[in-house]
């Protein structure tokens, strides 16, 4: 009788002690799998920044040299102040057409229509826009600007491909700016009688300056960066008369010439090919630096434009 | 009194309509281009190329520089097509990874270091990747491939260097794409699982990456969007001016190759008649690719739950 009572009381006991066993070694695997899972994850972050930062590093370092030489910033054949101010024209002019046209359609489409079909066809037309590859761009440029519209090859020409390859991308920030702005301020402006207009002009925008700041310099890095709609569209001469504003006139930006140096007109110019290559580094550093320029001067200036505004 | 009303009631509607053409000015912008170019590429299948010569055939030659002149793309599609998806494929694993341990790992102080970072990488012109691709890895693909190659001159050049140098430019886009998919993943999903004892590895893989599916998708299919258009940087990692005749040996990899983008780059400026109709055929297989990938994100988007 006790040995049954003894059998059957610890049968369970042993059964249940298997069973914390058994769960604990679940867990545990668990517990070494969720390790090794964060591990992993931090070894590829850590890796994938380290290329990232080891990048950056070496354009800047491999550039030094070209950077500090005075005949860097010259205008013979190993000098850059051609396409440096070539790079500028062309990122105002752009930036003149560019962002009134995005910002007004994307006043549009935030205050003016109710969500409905025409704003999802216009979204669906910036994104088809947004993803049509560079160089097609180009291509339509130099076929419809330089040939139907009759501009040639020339820095309008350049610039208004330029405005269709990043009208997408100034359309999304300034909508992003425009949807920060909280709703009663339009409201409270509607409220005491302003027109649409009115509201938008003297409330909306204001309190929507930060981001648009934001926004304009990012589009600006763009602007800079990107060259193949300008391969066709601006060419890639370097006429003496460049340091004037003539919009007729072709010629090379920091882009285009970096890839023309190191791709189709390699070994045609008369530097050797250690000169070319360091002027080809030092381009590509002064490009670096100024995209750096960029990203940090937008966040400097938007907090700055955002500090002064809530403080008065 | 009145008046003042009524000008302000006509200003109203006049920038109205402005605002209303510039909004629309996206659609006419998309448009001609598609139609300028549509009505530019089917030239050449009326001038006595058939569509299956330019679809398979890998010889192409529109100038005729080497006798008649020949209409094959098909080796340009697949450089662009296999340098993408191999781009893409490396890419996946190092994004999502990356972006995972930003959103569900990294303390906040890190985040706030590194998130800039990528989104200054994304900006990194391409040509600019391009030259780095060219006196970086080129030498050293060189170096690695040579038993493969034979010790060609011109190795290391080619769809390898390409493949790499695309890999590294859509990391970025892929990175923070990924990061917002998982942002707006609500905390309820990830606090359910924790609650039912999950682990953190566990939540993340079953929990969360499952609900941010289709941001990821989208996130994938816009990099290869962006890795297909590619241009500059490929071409001048690419160097090549036809197609390898030995197709599937791993040296094809390692010698000089094309793609689309890189033959539009270089030839399209100095072409005429029917050859220049040959590149607005390709302009418009780009086009026609790059609309199907915006059409898969699109429908991948309209999928995810958490927007």
């Amino acid at each position: 009788m006790s040995l049954l009572q003894e059998v059957s009381s610890s049968l369970p006991l042993a059964e249940d002690d298997m069973r914390i066993v058994a769960l604990r070694r679940v867990t545990h695997r668990y517990h070494v799998r969720n390790t090794i899972a964060s591990a992993v994850l931090w070894i590829i972050t850590s890796l994938v920044m380290l290329l990232f930062v080891s990048i950056i590093l070496k354009l800047l370092i491999d550039g030094a040299s070209s950077l500090v030489r005075i005949s860097f910033y010259g205008t013979g054949p190993d000098g850059i102040a051609k396409e440096l101010f070539n790079t500028f024209y062309i990122l105002i002019l752009t930036e003149l057409l560019l962002f009134p046209i995005s910002l007004a359609a994307a006043i549009y489409l935030i205050e003016y229509v109710p969500q409905g079909r025409l704003v999802t066809i216009i979204h669906f037309a910036a994104e088809t826009l947004a993803g049509v590859p560079a160089i097609v761009l180009g291509m339509f440029g130099v076929l419809v600007f330089s040939g139907y519209a009759d501009l040639g090859i020339s820095r309008l020409a350049g610039a208004l491909t330029l405005l269709c390859f990043n009208l997408p991308l100034g359309l999304r920030v300034c909508e992003d700016a425009l949807v920060s702005v909280p709703r009663e301020l339009r409201e409270g402006a509607l409220a005491l009688g302003a027109t649409r207009w009115q509201a938008i002009r003297t409330v909306v925008l204001p309190s929507a300056l930060p981001g648009l700041v934001t926004g304009l310099i990012l589009t600006a890095g763009r602007i800079i960066s990107e060259a193949a709609p300008l391969l066709f569209t601006m060419g890639i001469f370097n006429p003496a008369n460049v340091f004037t504003l003539d919009p007729t006139l072709a010629s090379d930006t920091l882009t285009t010439r970096l890839y023309y140096l190191k791709g189709p007109g390699a070994g045609s110019s008369s530097l050797s090919y250690t000169q070319e290559t360091a002027l080809a580094a030092g381009i590509a550093a002064i490009l670096i630096l100024l995209l750096l320029l960029i990203n940090i001067g937008a966040r400097a200036l938007s907090r700055v434009i955002y500090r002064k505004m809530t403080a008065e | 009194m009145q008046k003042i009303l009524e000008r302000s009631h006509i200003s109203d509607r006049l920038v109205h309509v402005i605002f209303f053409v510039c909004a629309v000015l996206l659609i006419a912008v998309i448009l001609s281009i598609t139609f300028f170019i549509g009505s530019k590429a089917f030239i050449i299948f009326f001038q006595g190329v058939d569509l299956r010569t330019f679809l398979t055939s890998h010889h192409w030659d529109p100038t005729g520089g080497s006798g008649e002149p020949s209409f094959g793309a098909g080796g340009l599609i697949l450089g662009s097509v296999i340098t993408s998806v191999l781009a893409v494929i490396i890419t996946v694993p190092l994004a999502i990874g990356t972006a995972v341990f930003f959103t569900e790992l990294a303390p906040k102080s890190i985040v706030n270091i590194l998130q800039p970072l990528i989104e200054i990488f994304t900006g990194v012109p391409s040509v600019v990747m391009g030259f780095l691709g060219l006196v970086i890895l080129v030498p050293f693909l060189q170096k690695v491939s040579s038993p493969i190659t034979g010790g060609l001159a011109l190795g290391g050049y080619g769809w390898g260097a390409a493949t790499l140098v695309l890999a590294t430019m859509i990391l970025p886009t892929i990175t923070s794409i990924s990061i917002d998919a998982l942002r707006v993943t609500p905390n309820s999903i990830r606090e359910a699982s924790l609650a039912l004892g999950a682990t953190h590895w566990q939540t993340t893989a079953s929990a969360v990456i499952p609900a941010a599916s289709a941001g990821l998708g989208t996130a994938v299919v816009l990099g290869m969007t962006r890795a297909i258009g590619e241009t500059l940087a490929v071409s001048l990692v690419l160097a090549g001016s036809s197609f390898p005749d030995k197709l599937f040996t791993l040296a094809t990899f390692f010698q000089p190759n094309v793609n689309i983008t890189m033959l539009i780059a270089r030839d399209f400026g100095e072409t005429s008649g029917i050859s220049e109709d040959a590149y607005w055929t390709l302009a418009f297989v780009l086009l026609v690719i790059s609309f199907l990938f915006v059409c898969i994100s699109r429908f991948l988007a309209s999928r995810s739950v958490y927007k």
